[in-house]
């Protein structure tokens, strides 16, 4: 384990604690690109930790456990796109709302659950992280090579312009935020299957918001999500292994900044890092 | 005849009602700093209250969990006014606004845990680990194949930087070549970052496990990968049944069931609590050595620690096994016959910190800042 491993070594580490906040950015990305930011990714996320490990604990299926926080995430994000887009209610209280919430609920249902061993787990490297990375393509091409991209992007940039061509903006808004609902609770699930077996109240420790951090950073593309969440897991990592040659006050903040700060200077390309244009404002058909 | 039954029925009825009308309940306030679920220190300060609530059947327990430190005191404000007489804050930062509060209500008493700050109405108590971490640092020393442990610590504070150099010291007493790898992280709870601290001791060669953060990471992290570690605080062996030697557990009970009789019976007022602090430890059942309850060292290791032999100077050539088993016997007496901070002890620098013979007090072991002889790592605030 000395010198020559290090590189190998970090890979690894960049992979996994990379895996559950490329699955939350993806989301998240997705979501804003139809206008809709949710600031309630800790929230959905926590609840699909809670709800995969009771399930995985209930039926000793991890998969099962996975399924099921997928859809808790989902049903968690159809609130906040409930609010925020059919009552047209600001999308930052009501994403904000829904952290407070789930952080709550999850409190209060996995009271007992702490404390319990997890006998069936999923490998830390494993078929989800492949599938974040197959996902952060998919999303790409869709994005930016088929029709289905053009669309979530106009009602992201031009509600009224989508509307006015016939695009049902809140159908397309809806069905973001709820896909972004589904990673993020496929991310909390990864938390407490895969990268640390165990339900604890407050066991997501902030990721959501780091997820948040890295998709804006990212410009809202998909590629770059990977870049940023495989950078954050490798200085993450690094920040405890250089603690021997650097001052760990100094070191505790590197990951952050030098990741926002990577992700921010490369961001001059073609697509810069301008947000799409009617993120966080509601639609009302016939306004401008 | 008819008198004495109306006589006896008279009895009777005061009889029961008696003890009805004498047994007031106390009612005693229990303000967290995390959450109840943590399954760490606000975990364990529940447990103590439910087991205090089962045992004492006069008493009522209110609590509030999650309090942010600094933003104590109009909780305290609200527990009184529901009726607290007795109110634990459980966190060191919300000291000052304990004492506030203590001052502002003179007949209502209030226990602090953690601190250093004391009034007439004002306790304070701790349950301390260190004596528990010295006697996993033998263990420890015993089972490193590298020479190397490791620390995954919370906070580079006193209360952290003394269980480490306890943990030190033991591994040093066994193992006077082993060294004691460190890694911060700045948080009591922060699964990802224990687990990444650890994923980084581990690429540094270190291969038994000792850890202050408040969830089971660091031993789920070094049982995948087949190596031992001391559980913290929780009963954490159940997590890796076959990795996990032994660690601390905690008893906040005992204190909270002693000092509420104390109150009820009036030997406790709102005037007599200037010099009570409890500085509870083994002799005083308030932490046990284990990593589940009852089981001070995992069966799974027993062999390895009793073929491992050491010299020491008062009990001579002994297995670490035995060792263990008679330090944990002279800490647990009252006397306390023995103390891992005895004297003569340096610091990793050189400087004498504890002349021979003598014993630190708390007052030392509470306001230490220095590293032992074998921690190898970053310290910050070494003097």
């Amino acid at each position: 384990m000395e010198e020559g491993n290090w590189i190998l070594a970090t890979v690894i580490r960049a992979v996994a604690l990379g895996t559950p906040i490329l699955w939350g950015t993806l989301g998240e990305i997705t979501a804003e690109r139809s206008g809709v930011i949710n600031l309630g990714v800790e929230g959905m996320m926590i609840l699909g930790a809670l709800a995969a490990f009771v399930v995985a604990h209930l039926t000793g299926q991890p998969t099962a456990g996975l399924v099921v926080a997928a859809a808790v995430g989902g049903a968690a994000a159809l609130l906040h796109a409930f609010i925020s887009i059919t009552l047209r209610a600001n999308q930052y209280v009501s994403g904000l709302a829904l952290t407070m919430f789930g952080l709550g609920l999850a409190g209060l249902l996995g009271r007992g659950w702490e404390g319990r061993p997890l006998l069936d787990t999923l490998p830390e490297i494993s078929a989800l992280t492949y599938a974040g990375l197959g996902v952060a393509v998919a999303l790409w091409v869709v994005f930016y090579h088929t029709r289905w991209g053009i669309v979530l992007r106009s009602v992201g940039e031009m509600p009224a312009a989508a509307d006015a061509l016939g695009v049902n903006v809140a159908l397309v808004r809806y069905l973001a935020v709820a896909f972004g609902g589904v990673m993020a609770g496929a991310a909390g699930a990864f938390l407490s299957l895969a990268y640390r077996p165990a339900w604890t109240e407050g066991m997501t420790a902030g990721m959501g918001w780091i997820v948040i951090a890295i998709a804006i950073f990212a410009a809202w593309d998909p590629l770059r999500a990977v870049a940023g969440a495989l950078l954050f897991g490798a200085l993450f990592h690094l920040s405890f292994r250089l603690q021997a040659w650097v001052a760990p006050e100094l070191l505790k903040m590197m990951p952050f900044a030098f990741t926002i700060l990577a992700l921010a200077a490369t961001a001059g390309g073609r697509r810069g890092l301008g947000a799409p244009e009617a993120l966080g404002t509601p639609y009302v058909t016939g306004e401008r | 005849m008819r008198r004495i039954y109306l006589v006896l029925a008279l009895v009777l009825v005061a009889g029961l009602a008696a003890p009805g009308a004498a047994q007031q309940k106390l009612k005693a306030g229990f303000i967290y700093v995390g959450p109840i679920g943590d399954y760490g220190w606000t975990h364990a300060h529940d447990e103590g209250r439910r087991l205090a609530q089962q045992r004492l059947p006069w008493l009522e327990t209110i609590y509030v969990e999650s309090v942010p430190e600094g933003q104590v005191e109009p909780f305290i404000e609200r527990m009184i006014q529901q009726g607290a007489r007795v109110v634990f804050t459980t966190s060191f930062g919300f000291m000052d606004g304990t004492l506030a509060a203590a001052r502002r209500y003179p007949n209502h008493i209030f226990a602090h845990a953690s601190g250093f700050k004391r009034n007439r109405n004002m306790a304070t108590y701790m349950a301390d680990f260190y004596q528990v971490y010295y006697l996993n640092g033998l263990m420890a020393g015993a089972l490193t194949k590298t020479g190397r442990t490791a620390y995954v610590g919370a906070f580079p504070i006193p209360e952290v930087k003394r269980h480490l150099n306890a943990f030190a010291l033991g591994v040093r007493a066994v193992n006077p070549q082993a060294t004691v790898h460190v890694r911060w992280i700045f948080e009591w709870f922060n699964p990802a970052a224990a687990k990444e601290a650890t994923e980084a001791l581990i690429a540094a060669g270190a291969d038994v496990f000792a850890f202050t953060e408040d969830s089971p990471t660091v031993v789920q992290v070094a049982a995948r990968r087949n190596l031992p570690s001391f559980g913290h605080y929780s009963p954490m062996q159940k997590f890796a049944p076959r990795h996990v030697v032994s660690g601390q557990l905690v008893h906040w009970d005992r204190i909270y069931i002693d000092f509420l009789s104390k109150v009820y019976a009036g030997r406790y007022t709102a005037d007599n609590l200037a010099d009570v602090d409890y500085w509870w430890l083994l002799a005083e059942k308030a932490v046990e050595l284990g990593g589940e309850p009852g089981v001070p060292v995992n069966p799974v290791f027993r062999t390895a620690l009793q073929a491992a032999r050491v010299n020491t100077p008062d009990l001579g050539r002994i297995s670490v096994y035995d060792l263990v088993m008679r330090r944990l016997a002279q800490m647990a007496t009252p006397q306390m016959t023995f103390d891992p901070f005895t004297g003569p002890i340096r610091d990793r620098k050189g400087t004498l910190r504890a002349p021979a013979g003598k014993r630190l007090t708390v007052a030392e072991l509470t306001s230490m800042e220095w590293a032992a002889p074998g921690v190898v790592g970053p310290w910050p605030k070494e003097p």
